[in-house]
């Protein structure tokens, strides 16, 4: 199974993502992910969230959870790009691809991951109301 | 022995810090630690029950017994995504 992981401060860039998108003949779905920080926190506005993560043991713990992926689905390849430092609203914090030759386990495995790195991959927000600072 | 701490999210402004280090008795597990560091730093206590702990880059439960030079990180529920 491909892997690609990037924690970093530099903005999500879907397009070039796709671009280098690598597909072979058992390829059958391609599921990707975007998440977006949305204006409002806990029902307050915000103008921004400030990531920050424990990166060595944040790399860790995602690897930890795309050895169980390969475990427990037929995974082609695993692309996940996380955002750290300053993200505005509607800019996006979160870029995961998952493929796989069929939907379902597409589908399934990109679910999952998401779930698992909101539980155990140290990564934490912080609220910004005033000016962001990029 | 001596452990290297590390605080991450909120708990750096709750302890005003964002690494410290402690020392403790040979054998001394996650748990003896944190109680420790509450008398020191009293604003962890009420995170006691949500505070997660690490050591190196995995995690460990509060009875993990803890060796010298370890590296230690404490921290508050994740947020990733």
């Amino acid at each position: 199974m491909l892997r690609q992981l990037t924690i970093s401060a530099e903005p999500i860039v879907e397009a070039d993502l796709i671009c280098q998108r690598k597909l072979s003949p058992t390829t059958g779905a391609v599921v990707h992910f975007l998440g977006l920080v949305r204006g409002t926190e806990a029902g307050t506005a915000i103008n921004a969230l400030q990531y920050e993560a424990f990166k060595r043991m944040a790399e860790h713990q995602f690897h930890l959870l795309f050895d169980q992926m390969e475990q427990r689905w037929p995974i082609e390849s695993v692309r996940l790009v996380h955002r750290i430092g300053t993200v505005t609203v509607s800019q996006p914090s979160l870029w995961v691809e998952v493929i796989a030759p069929h939907r379902g386990e597409a589908f399934a495995a990109c679910q999952w991951l998401i779930d698992e790195m909101k539980r155990v991959v140290p990564i934490w927000k912080k609220p910004l109301s005033g000016p962001a600072q990029q | 022995m001596i452990v290297k701490i590390s605080f991450y999210s909120y708990f750096k402004d709750l302890t005003g810090c964002a690494q410290t280090s402690a020392t403790l008795p040979a054998g001394s597990t996650i748990e003896e630690l944190l109680k420790t560091l509450e008398a020191r730093f009293p604003k962890l206590g009420p995170m006691r029950k949500s505070l997660l702990s690490a050591v190196g880059v995995d995690y460990q439960t509060r009875n993990y017994t803890l060796k010298d030079g370890d590296e230690v990180s404490l921290f508050p529920p994740v947020q990733g995504g």
